[in-house]
């Protein structure tokens, strides 16, 4: 019982829910805990009524709807819960509605073993090191910053060595309503805990905000600054943790820093990145791919990362300013046989948490690609320069894309090898050029339709889903009929299907 | 001294009887610029002296530096003829003055698309022939090509100064020698007869055979001779003609004509040797053993006089001098292209059917016809030319018909467009048009038809090539797209040293891609950017280009040469394979066979190859496609008519075949497999290579009753499943790309070529050994693979003298199991998967086939 209520805190849990006198409140469990969730539940009980809290009902909520990383908003307010206790590993993604309170869990560390591979890692470089970490690990830096200034002490070393710091473990989804701090939290920090929502951003880099003499950093739950003279390239990236989709964030984000990832299971440290730098190099592709879409899906992969909505209307826009048509799904965890329910998308945008948004998509019919990948692929004019996001936070922009019509060059595309059309002026042009007004009619009568339905259905021809069907060989029951209308038109039934208005009277009898 | 300014060069542009657009086309080292420079000459556009040193048309440094023409290179030149040259010219004229819009193309088998680019907007060709090597490889495919395309040819023999002073052949053996080229010519252009076009045979004694030595800047035809002896013999030049060439002899004692030769008279001599080749060597000998006096005799009766300087010159310079002076290159070749190559009003009335996609009866097509100035504009954009500096582009191309003006707003028609859509459709402003006069452009306000022309300004909406039409034209179809004899096999990935640069990257392929007709950059599934070129000499230039001109000498890193391989079975599927949809509701039976029988003559074309030369397709009328492959692959007719789809890409070398029989709901998931079709054809088992020759047979399939459960997510992924354990269970194999390599190298050395070959892993398709030379010919298949260091080691292997020409032939199947460890397929594969970021071993079957 003592493990559970350590490993899962449980007392700091309690603590919590009665300091803010919560009474409903949802546990949001991740599938490899879940085993433990009804003992967690029983132990909170249990705390809560010997702290004067009794009257605290508890949900457990597992296997959610998007990712386990994210707080399950539209779950939580299922049971109108006032805040959601999540486990596990966590995005931090912002919330929209409900404040949360985050229990990482605790991941063994060997801290001697870790601090003096720090130590040899700091002196191969003359870079300064920043010390960023699985939040797993965030209960294990404390003894790791001893053990390294102490060996530090007796080698004589003079490189600085940085540490991250956990942004918070509580999150409000408003900063102006509530700025109440967490006062029994265990980790030192004192900063706005919870996250600006209202996405006031610069375009580029929102993880990096200048704050006075500091650049300030918040990725993936984690913050640090860095004086403003600096680059991250001036610093090498000290991970701890496990190679997973939290390290890629970092990897991704900061791809031209000097990463070393200590391996906490087989307490060494790597430096071969190689497969996410491949990784980078194949989003490269898919932007190139993208380019050439002319019907893209919005895929909504969260109903609870802030801003959202914000994002899509985004997207919206930008696909239509860029003359293509876009359709928005909203999907839960997408593979392969659900997207490939929609064979008319050439390519779809996912808009999730930075952590799940990167998406394998090899074997899927259509390429996934990221909010901000969809902004290199659609603004013409822009490159791709290496810099990289995986955060929809960061994009969220106030103003509208702004979106140059000049229409100087046609677009080089990569995948077909030569310049490429993009449908996108059709509509300009007949406003435009009057004096060709007569020639244009001419042209549309001429024109042919579908001339090739393979090409329209395996090859991208298609410039919205009715084309597409248009196509496609079998399109469902037509409602063509040989035979004459019907003779008259009559009223139908009227009401729900559990019970029409005129079936009422019968059950009455 | 340029002897014509633009305004003349712009009037004469207006008389289109009086242009010749003519390509000079042949093997590699035949010849051509040298030859070229001498008609430069002639138009006073460099000085005689230097003609044949310059080459004038290779204006790139590395043209000069290695010697051979990269790009091919227009030019304008305008003569004035005479009255007494054009005496006997029965054609059409206005006026003496005549403008000849001449293309120098390059010989070298890896720039043959400059040359596919050349002969689209010219009407004649010039074919050199070097008289010892004889018609090469390179010299057959350009003539094939400009038949093709009803371009006219007249030959000339080069390279005479070898006969003279290298070989010091006697008259008879040279004469024998000329003709086998001759005769050789003109095998190889029989097959390509054509009705509209006319005979194309050449023939010395009807004047479209010339004999040249380019680096001397002589030439001669008969008639040139035949004008010298028609006072003597008191008989018309054409007639004079004839006995100059073929079984005429002349016995200098009797004085008499004979059929055959009197071999007992010592003086009876074949009329070609006693007349020309004669009196020629005899003029060379004398000069060379610098025996002036009796040179000064000679030329008083040639009536040749030289310039008091010329005559301090010796030797080589002074026997240059003299020929330059008694048969100038440019007369007899000026007189041959005016004479017989036919001017753009002539041509454009045969041309237009090969030309003109649309109805040959529209306005479009009947002013291209007529060559009229006045009708609707119709221009071929057949290369873009970067300009010096700028970073821009000329689009040099040809007008057909109308004229295009500076300011003219255009309709830019590009290789997607298709008539009706606006697919690959711009309208834009000529900014400016050009012509080229040597190195320099000049401008002029329009060109009309019949003639080259570059313009500025539509740069930015032109890959390649493009037809333009007037902006309103909305209804004129696009001239037809050129066919290229080659294809890019050669691939090499490209990055920059600097991550950052890569902006810098990007914009250097746009421009490349441009800059030349074949050259394909393209990005790779593993976002590696991709240069694919047409041989190895080919992507080393084009790599050049990219980092030197396109880039401003950024720092490139260029990885090893990445070949592409087909994925194929080899037998039918050892099972039908059933594959289960995601909600095991639905299941799929296949089973994979190659597209060709095992008993196919291995001489007749496979099926795979059927559909690449777009005999069998996608758009076939069934009875047709039907037909075909019954008659000609022993398929079963019905079989046939149930072909689904082809793929990849929707016509590629691979089908689907639908063998169910009475299957509910089918006709519902017909495009979803279909999709899982192209999907799989595309990226195989294997190594995610193209599929060739492959036939899936649909063989079964259960089907959910509801509709919901039966849709695109559920049959697209499973149908490509299917299909992957049909090929892995049908025996799979990759194909690997050969080469045909042709070495012409002398005899001695054969046996070398031989052992360079062999262990390169070529086999020999023939060897000839050329007659009346030490030369042999030998003909190789070689894996691509393997062909990277072959030139230089054949070079090494022969001292320098055997020069192979590869081009691309067939795939061929590599007979190895790739599952078997350590075969050579199996590293292939191995390679190609790491290189794709993909698992390292191939995916099992398991893991596509499902158990009931």
């Amino acid at each position: 019982m003592d493990d559970i209520d350590a490993r899962y805190e449980v007392p700091r849990t309690a603590d919590f829910i009665r300091s803010r006198a919560y009474t409903r409140v949802a546990l949001q469990f991740p599938d490899e805990m879940l085993r433990d969730a009804a003992a967690v539940a029983r132990a909170l009980r249990r705390e809560l009524a010997g702290g004067g809290g009794g009257g605290v009902k508890l949900f457990v909520m597992a296997d959610t709807a998007y990712n386990s990383c994210c707080v399950d908003e539209v779950g939580a307010s299922h049971i109108d819960a006032q805040c959601v206790v999540h486990y596990g590993h966590a995005c931090m993604s912002p919330t929209s509605n409900l404040p949360a309170f985050f229990v990482f869990g605790k991941m063994p560390l060997d801290t001697n073993a870790c601090g003096r591979s720090l130590l040899e890692c700091s002196r191969e470089s003359d870079k300064h090191i920043l010390v960023l970490y699985g939040l797993e690990y965030a209960h294990a830096i404390d003894d790791l910053k001893a053990v390294v200034a102490e060996l530090y002490k007796s080698h004589s070393g003079s490189v600085e060595v940085q540490y991250a710091d956990v942004l918070c473990s509580v999150m409000s989804p408003s900063s102006a309503a509530e700025r109440e701090h967490d006062q029994s939290d265990g980790n030192t920090h004192s900063n706005d805990v919870s996250i600006q929502s209202d996405g006031v951003a610069t375009f580029v880099n929102n993880c990096c905000n200048v704050e006075g003499s500091k650049r300030k950093y918040n990725l993936g739950g984690l913050t640090w600054s860095t004086p403003i003279d600096d680059n991250m390239e001036d610093y090498v990236l000290y991970w701890i943790g496990q190679d997973n989709s939290a390290f890629a964030n970092i990897v991704l984000t900061f791809n031209k820093c000097d990463i070393v990832r200590y391996d906490t299971v087989a307490n060494q440290p790597s430096r071969d990145v190689s497969h996410l730098m491949k990784i980078l190099r194949r989003r490269y592709y898919l932007v190139e791919k993208a380019k050439d879409a002319n019907i893209i899906g919005i895929l909504v992969g969260t109903l609870g990362v802030a801003g959202y909505l914000h994002i899509i209307e985004q997207m919206k826009y930008l696909i239509k300013a860029a003359g293509k048509k876009s359709y928005t799904l909203v999907m839960g965890r997408p593979n392969s046989a659900k997207l490939a329910n929609f064979p008319e998308c050439e390519v779809f945008v996912y808009v999730s948490c930075a952590q799940t948004a990167l998406l394998d998509s090899k074997e899927f019919l259509a390429p996934v690609i990221t909010p901000f990948e969809a902004v290199l692929a659609f603004t013409r004019g822009r490159e791709w320069t290496g810099e990289y996001l995986l955060d929809f936070k960061d994009l969220i922009t106030t103003e509208k894309p702004e979106i140059s019509n000049k229409t100087e060059e046609a677009r080089f595309s990569f995948i077909k090898g030569g310049y490429v059309e993009d449908s996108c002026t059709e509509g300009k042009e007949e406003q435009s050029e009057t004096s060709l007004a007569l020639a244009e009619v001419t042209e549309k009568a001429l024109s042919i339709r579908n001339l090739n339905n393979d090409a329209v259905l395996y090859q991208g021809g298609a410039n919205s889903a009715i084309d597409y069907l248009k196509a496609r060989s079998y399109r469902g029951l037509t409602g063509e009929y040989e035979g004459p209308a019907p003779d008259s038109v009559l009223t139908g039934r009227t009401g729900r299907a559990a019970g029409y208005n005129h079936e009422t009277t019968k059950s009455a009898q | 001294m340029v002897k014509f300014t633009a305004e003349e060069l712009r009037a004469s542009m207006d008389k289109k009887h009086n242009i010749r657009n003519m390509s000079v086309i042949a093997h590699v080292d035949h010849g051509k610029s040298t030859l070229t420079d001498s008609l430069v000459a002639a138009a006073g556009i460099i000085s005689q002296d230097v003609a044949g040193d310059v080459r004038m048309t290779d204006t790139r440094a590395d043209e000069a530096e290695r010697g051979i023409t990269i790009k091919s290179t227009g030019i304008s030149l305008h003569y004035e003829m005479t009255d007494e040259s054009l005496k006997r010219f029965k054609g059409k004229r206005e006026g003496n003055s005549y403008l000849i819009n001449l293309i120098d193309s390059p010989g070298h088998i890896d720039f043959s698309s400059e040359v596919t680019a050349a002969l689209r907007i010219t009407d004649g060709a010039l074919v050199v022939v070097d008289c010892i090597e004889g018609v090469c490889v390179q010299t057959e495919t350009v003539l094939r090509q400009s038949l093709g395309e009803r371009i006219k040819p007249v030959l000339t023999v080069n390279k005479m100064d070898r006969c003279f002073l290298e070989l010091q052949q006697d008259g008879e053996e040279a004469y024998q020698a000329f003709a086998r080229v001759i005769e050789n010519v003109n095998v190889t252009m029989s097959p390509y007869e054509d009705e509209k076009l006319g005979s194309c045979l050449v023939a010395p004694e009807k004047g479209t055979v010339a004999f040249s030595a380019g680096l001397h800047g002589w030439a001669f035809t008969l008639s040139s001779f035949a004008k010298m002896y028609v006072a003597k013999f008191k008989v018309d030049e054409a007639k004079m003609m004839e006995r100059l060439w073929g079984e005429n002899y002349y016995d200098a004692a009797t004085r008499k004509w004979s059929n055959a030769k009197n071999t007992a008279s010592p003086t009876c001599q074949r009329g070609f040797v006693q007349f020309c080749y004669e009196p020629i060597r005899r003029i060379i000998s004398t000069c060379m053993n610098d025996d002036k006096e009796k040179l000064w005799q000679m030329l008083d009766k040639l009536k040749v006089t030289l310039k008091a300087e010329d005559k301090e010159l010796t030797g080589k310079k002074l026997m240059k001098r003299v020929m330059q002076a008694w048969l100038p290159a440019s007369d007899a070749l000026l007189e041959m292209i005016v004479f017989h190559l036919p001017s753009p009003a002539t041509a454009q009335q045969y041309r237009v059917e090969n030309l003109y996609e649309g109805p040959l009866d529209d306005p479009y097509a009947t002013a291209i016809r007529n060559c009229d100035p006045n009708g609707p504009l119709m221009v071929y954009v057949s290369k873009m030319i970067p300009a010096s500096d700028s970073g821009r582009f000329f689009a040099f191309g040809r007008v057909f018909s109308g004229t295009v003006a500076t300011g003219n707003k255009v309709r830019i028609m590009g290789p997607n467009f298709v008539p009706g859509e606006k697919k690959d459709l711009y309208v834009k402003t000529v900014q400016r048009t050009v012509i080229w006069m040597g190195k320099k452009q000049e401008s002029v306000a329009d060109v009309p038809c019949g003639n080259t022309v570059a313009m500025v300004g539509l740069d930015q909406f032109i890959t390649k090539n493009a037809t333009l039409t007037d902006e309103k034209a909305v209804d004129a179809h696009p001239i037809k797209a050129m066919k290229f004899s080659v294809s890019p096999v050669v691939r090499k990935s490209v990055a920059c040293k600097n991550a950052a640069e890569l902006p810098k990257l990007v914009e250097g392929l746009k421009r490349l891609s441009k800059s030349d007709p074949l050259v394909v950059c393209t990005i790779e599934e593993s976002g590696e950017h991709v240069i694919a070129g047409v041989g190895q000499l080919h992507l080393e230039i084009c790599l050049k280009d990219l980092q030197d001109d396109f880039m401003g000498g950024t720092d490139i890193i260029v990885g090893p040469p990445i070949i592409t391989y087909r994925e194929t079975v080899t037998t039918n599927s050892s099972h039908t394979v059933m594959s289960k949809s995601p909600n095991k509701h639905n299941r799929l039976y296949m089973e994979a066979r190659p597209l060709d029988s095992a008993d196919l003559d291995p001489q007749q074309p496979t099926v795979a190859k059927t559909i690449d030369d777009e005999r069998i397709g996608p758009k076939d009328d069934i009875k047709e496609r039907g037909k075909i492959l019954s008659e000609e692959f022993g398929w079963d007719k019905d079989l046939a008519r149930k072909i689904w789809a082809f793929g990849p890409d929707t016509k590629g070398p691979n089908m689907f075949v639908d063998m169910c029989k009475g299957v509910q709901y089918l006709s519902e998931i017909k495009d979803s497999v279909v999709a899982g079709f192209q999907w799989a054809s595309k990226e195989g088992a294997l190594a995610e290579e193209n599929m060739r020759g492959v036939c899936f047979e649909l063989c079964d399939v259960m089907l959910h009753s509801d509709s919901i459960h039966r849709g695109g997510g559920q049959i697209i992924p499973t149908s490509r499943r299917a299909m992957y354990a049909a090929q892995l269970t049908a025996s799979p194999r990759l194909m690997q790309p050969m080469y045909l390599v042709d070495i012409q190298v002398p005899q001695t050395v054969a046996g070398n070529v031989y052992t360079v070959a062999y262990n390169s892993g070529g086999e020999l398709k023939e060897e000839a050994n050329r007659v009346g030379t030490p030369l042999a010919n030998l003909k190789f298949y070689l894996p691509v693979a393997r062909s990277f260091d072959f030139t230089d080691k054949l070079r090494a292997a022969t001292s320098g003298q055997a020069f192979p020409q590869c081009v691309f032939d067939h795939w061929k199947i590599m007979p190895c199991d790739p599952f078997q460890a350590g075969s050579d397929s199996g590293k292939v594969i191995a390679d190609i998967r790491k290189r794709k970021g993909l698992k390292d071993i191939i995916t099992p079957l398991s893991e596509y086939e499902d158990k009931l």
